[in-house]
């Protein structure tokens, strides 16, 4: 179908009188049933978590700018406590398990699934909202309680200091008999909250994409998006209850006397290494799979050109994950796995590296043809590709059982997953963001200023974790707030590589201050004939109510266009 | 589709998607016991096989015609940190025929100035010989209850089934050490520890 | 490559007042780490001779703790490659990451930069303003997917040889070590020699700077082995997980509270090499390092008599004698005890 963006397709539907009604205030946003209001709640409360997460590890990059413990004992201070020797130490193990849980269940996950998710999956489908629209809101105050848990547990005793040092991974027995004191039950109940929070989620995105279609969008009419969301759903639903029963089983060891992972009541704590990983792998995809989505929307949308190999694509993305819970102990390979298990692990881990490949040559294929231009989601996608590209080969090197015994919890992990995640997940974030921004908010960004936003963001992330491979390779430990001096030169590099970053970061609130102040009103489509998805043929923002007559997606045997037939 | 019918439909999807995640949290609980079977009948992790007589005068049958080498092996103890025990093997290496019954004795003695009820874990190194290593009789298949200063000889009697020396990765391995770790036992269980432990074995 | 000595940033001016706060408290590490010593039942020798790695001999018997000279395993500063390892198999995986990981996983990057590149230039809209419609080449797509399992494939055969390698079992008599973790601070016990446990607690810093040691690695007691010899090293925890780890050798395994975990190790030279806990186990983690002193063999034997320990078979011998004789007097007890004994007299 070739219609053209001058003649870009009227709206289906008639919004009537109702359309744009909206209940006051308190209710529209505290008792919120809008799937869109849901999904901008969901964005506002992980750019405050991440706000909270990005500060801590500024605080973390602080500590580590040289040996020596120098900025600890100010926070321990600062938050309430007692400064001393001890006490700040458990303080950075408390830092380091406060960024982990924040940046992944507060801040990606809120973000992709929660905000994006709500706001789009409902509109690309065709649909009017969420199918359980009440539980939606449900979902969203339980991660919002769970984050006030986390928040709340910073304050009270866990062991040595205040606040729970466990690492977000919680291993018994140092959350158990190692770590006395509530802080690391507040721990657990908030990933229970959040965790619940998500499986609610997940029910609700699989029944809205099973049975909320628009006539005529079949399964494999879905934008890939939708896909992406489909299958982290999945992955939650399967993934999510594993977690809630290990962490419910860390809970009654810890005060109910049981003695699931405690040794001296016949427990092992090596399963609950298994069980966490058995949750922890698939998260891992939780927090990227729909970032995959979103760059295949935006990648075909300024390429002018329908996605490449749709189906690989899709079911890419089934595969990974699939294998995605197969692959868990190649976390624990130091834990005294025997050698059979040990080389399972590690040619099934690398059998995810062909799917995630298949995605990679299928973006560039997307855009060989095409016609490429560089609005700011489409240099965010482009950086994504490549970081994420970046990190893929380092998880290759890990993958290796033998070869991860010099760099299991060294560095090159941490500089392995944040190229993934604070580059891939995140990259895939702020592409979404600056993509959808015009739709959610009816106003224009400063594309020089989310240009330069990218360009500041790319050169200060990689000063921060490109060096940290070296460190891991050399042998520094994960989780160390001080160092012997050998380490200096490159923790040097990496903190000042913050300061960049933090600088970016700037950036986005000054456009995102401009885009509400002074930003160009936003049309439909301000991206032209590429973006095909329904978003687009409605207004910016959409009505209050969209859909309320259902678009009809006419057959064009083409998996490409999502538009409604034209009238 | 009408609206009834949509939420009916709704309904019916929402309820197999917690029914799976229901399923998926029965199986995290699940997972202690399962665990536990997996790593006894396996041998995974290094854990070690439960025999009877039986089984052991098969073994030793089976080793006899086989013409089976000696095997050495290492007695390990370690106590937990909160423990206050003396723990120790009475030997720390042993050779044996493989598939013949041995026995082994471990000494335990309390230092504190209370009745202290104790449990152990063991496992076997290298981890691929759990599945080989069979317990006949042993001192960690019940707890041990120990007065103030009293000391126990504590026995293990064991075999090595022949069935290793078919295993590629198992078959080379010229040392097996078997390794207990006494700890506290908890609190609710140290009353019937009490009970099990009245008669220290000889 | 060494990058080391490039100058330091305006960073380090800005924390200097911190340094100080630091200095400041750094007697409470050395206060704390006598304390945790005193817990353990089978101290041989807590720590009465702390720091003695300083000093010229110890107790006369013949042993010399080796000086900062011998230091082989360290991280260098600046550096961007692995330590030198003193393994084989270090050796073996050192060769396998560079030579085969790092360039094909260089050259996939760039690979996908090159061809990233050229889609920006050859296909931007200035450039090429009608996009194709192309959405389907079946042959390109399998070749996407047969290649990276091809690469894969490559990178499993030697993956699987190191493994193999690595989880070679140690012989019968290779001399073995159980390395114990505390909360916070190390056991070495040498259960074939005696049975005697050092304690291996990190060096105040000051005291590692005068000895011209590397602060935060250096140790009071290093876990002293025979070089060139196989070493049985098996670890387990005392409270929480920690990680025996030396990153020269190539070496990581963890010690887990209820279970023992086993390696062979063998280090080809007589060295110094360093190591730190490598698992999360609570406050002072980043303060518990590893220092694994390889002698040669005479050496090692002398080092261990000076610690009250024992050389060879005679003593163990001594034991089994004692024990067999015990066990014949207690036999008859029961079927099974009577059988086994039997077995034992038979040999």
């Amino acid at each position: 179908m070739a219609t053209t963006a001058e003649n870009f397709p009227v709206h289906s539907e008639d919004h009537g009188h109702d359309a744009d009604h909206k209940p006051g205030f308190f209710a529209r946003w505290f008792m919120s049933t809008n799937h869109k209001d849901i999904g901008t709640l969901y964005l506002i409360f992980a750019i405050f978590a991440g706000i909270i997460g990005g500060a801590i590890s500024g605080i973390m990059r602080a500590e580590l700018a040289e040996p020596g413990i120098q900025v600890l004992g100010g926070v321990v201070t600062m938050l309430g406590g007692e400064a001393a020797f001890d006490q700040n130490l458990h303080m950075w193990n408390v830092l380091i398990t406060a960024h982990g849980l924040i940046m992944v269940f507060f801040m990606v996950m809120p973000a992709m699934i929660g905000g994006f998710g709500n706001w789009f999956v409902p509109i690309m489908i065709g649909a009017p909202d969420m199918a359980f629209p009440r539980m939606n809101n449900i979902s969203f105050w339980l991660t919002v309680a769970g984050f006030c848990s986390l928040l709340f547990s910073m304050f009270v005793p866990g062991g040595t200091g205040n606040g729970a040092g466990t690492g977000w991974t919680v291993y018994a027995p140092l959350s158990t008999s190692g770590s006395a004191g509530p802080a690391v039950d507040f721990a657990i109940f908030s990933l229970h909250l959040a965790g619940a929070g998500s499986i609610l989620g997940a029910t609700n995105f699989i029944t809205t994409i099973f049975n909320m279609r628009a006539p005529g969008m079949t399964l494999h009419k879905m934008p890939l998006f939708v896909w992406s969301v489909l299958v982290t759903a999945f992955l939650l639903l399967l993934a999510l209850p594993v977690l809630a029963a290990a962490i419910t089983m860390l809970l009654t060891d810890r005060n109910f006397g049981t003695t699931f992972f405690d040794p001296a009541g016949g427990g092992d704590p090596v399963l609950y290494q298994h069980l966490f990983w058995f949750f922890g792998h698939p998260e891992v995809y939780i927090m990227i799979l729909p970032g995959f989505g979103m760059v295949s929307q935006i990648v075909a949308t300024f390429s002018r050109k329908p996605v490449f190999g749709y189906l690989g694509m899709a079911y890419a993305m089934v595969a990974i994950g699939v294998v995605g819970f197969i692959v868990w102990a190649h976390h624990m390979y130091t834990v005294g796995l025997d050698v059979n298990t040990k080389m399972y692990f590690t040619a099934a881990t690398m059998v995810i590296a062909v799917p995630t490949g298949v995605k990679i040559f299928s973006w560039i294929a997307t855009m060989w043809g095409g016609s490429l231009e560089f609005k700011s989601p489409m240099v965010w996608s482009l950086g994504f590709i490549f970081l994420f590209t970046v990190g893929g080969v380092t998880g290759v090197v890990l993958a290796n059982g033998g070869v991860d015994d010099a760099l299991h919890d060294t560095y090159y992990v941490v500089a392995h997953f944040h190229y993934v995640l604070s580059m891939g997940a995140v990259f895939s974030l702020f592409a979404g963001f600056y993509y959808w921004f015009p739709k959610m908010s009816g106003k224009m960004h400063s594309e020089f200023l989310s240009h330069l936003h990218f360009w500041t963001f790319f050169i200060g992330v990689n000063v921060i974790f490109f060096p940290q491979h070296f460190l891991g390779i050399q042998g520094m430990p994960r989780r160390y707030p001080d160092y012997t001096e050998a380490y200096a030169y490159w923790n040097e590099v990496s903190s000042i590589g913050y300061i960049i970053m933090a600088g970016s970061m700037v950036i986005f609130f000054v456009n995102l201050a401009y885009a509400f102040l002074a930003g160009r009103k936003a049309g439909d489509n301000p991206w032209g004939e590429g973006a095909t998805t329904l978003e687009w043929t409605l207004s910016s923002p959409p009505p209050f109510h969209q859909f309320e007559t259902l678009p009809v997606i006419e057959d064009h045997h083409d998996y490409h266009d999502h538009r409604p037939a034209t009238a | 589709m009408s609206t009834v019918a949509l939420e009916q439909k709704n309904l019916k999807v929402a309820i197999y998607a917690f029914a799976g995640a229901l399923a998926m949290l029965g199986l995290g609980y699940a997972a202690v016991p399962l665990y536990d079977l997996f790593c006894r009948v396996t041998g995974f992790g290094g854990t070690t096989q439960q025999a009877t007589e039986a089984d052991a005068d098969i073994a030793a049958r089976l080793a006899q015609s086989a013409g089976a080498r000696e095997i050495s092996i290492r007695f390990d103890a370690t106590t937990a940190a909160d423990m206050p025990w003396t723990f120790k093997p009475a030997q720390v290496t042993d050779k044996v025929q493989i598939g013949q019954r041995d026995l082994a004795f471990y000494t335990a003695k309390n230092n504190s100035n209370v009745p202290i009820t104790g449990t152990a874990t063991f496992n076997v190194e290298p981890e691929q010989t759990g599945a080989y290593f069979n317990k006949i009789q042993c001192f960690c298949f019940t707890e041990q209850t120990l007065q103030p200063g009293e000391e126990i000889r504590m026995p293990v009697l064991y075999y090595v089934d022949p069935a290793i020396l078919q295993d590629e990765n198992a078959k080379d391995v010229e040392q097996i050490t078997l390794s207990y770790t006494f700890h506290k036992a908890a609190q609710g269980a140290a009353v019937q520890g009490e009970k099990a432990a009245q008669k220290p074995e000889s | 490559m060494n990058f080391g000595d490039l100058p330091k940033g305006a960073m380090r001016t800005i924390t200097t007042l911190w340094m100080a706060a630091m200095l400041a408290l750094a007697p409470q590490v050395a206060a704390a780490q006598d304390v945790a010593a005193a817990d353990t039942v089978e101290v041989a020798d807590a720590s009465a001779d702390v720091a003695a790695t300083t000093e010229a001999a110890d107790a006369g018997a013949g042993y010399t703790p080796l000086g900062p000279d011998m230091i082989k395993g360290q991280p260098e500063p600046g550096a961007i490659d692995f330590q030198p390892q003193y393994t084989d198999d270090g050796e073996f995986a050192y060769k396998m990451h560079t030579y085969l990981l790092v360039p094909v996983i260089t050259v996939i990057s760039l690979f996908v930069l090159g061809l990233l590149l050229w889609v920006v230039v050859r296909y931007r809209r200035a450039k090429n303003p009608v996009p194709s419609k192309t959405t389907h080449n079946t042959l390109i797509e399998v070749v996407w997917t047969l290649v990276p399992v091809l690469v894969l494939v490559a990178i499993a055969i030697p993956s699987i040889t190191l493994l193999a390698r690595q989880y070679e079992t140690p012989p019968e008599d290779a001399v073995t070590i159980k390395a114990i973790g505390y909360q916070w601070y190390w056991g070495y016990a040498y259960p074939d020699n005696g049975g005697f446990e050092v304690i291996s607690n990190m060096m105040p810093e000051e005291d590692a700077i005068a000895a011209g040691l590397p602060a935060q690695l250096a140790v009071d007691n290093r876990m002293v082995v025979p070089a060139n010899t196989p070493l049985r090293i098996q670890t387990t925890g005392a409270d929480v997980i920690h990680s025996f780890a030396v990153p020269s050798l190539w070496f990581k395994i963890d010690a887990v509270p209820g279970r023992l975990n086993e390696r062979l190790l063998t280090i080809k030279e007589p060295g110094i090499y360093y190591g730190q806990c490598s698992e999360l186990c609570g406050a002072r983690h980043g303060y518990m390092p590893i220092a694994v002193e390889a002698l040669p063999r005479d050496q090692w034997e002398a080092w261990v008599l000076s610690k009250g320990g024992t050389i060879g078979e005679e003593a163990e011998i001594a034991v089994e004698d004692a024990q067999s004789a015990e066990d014949a007097a207690e036999a008859g007890d029961a079927e099974g005890v009577a059988a086994a004994n039997a077995a034992a007299a038979a040999e």
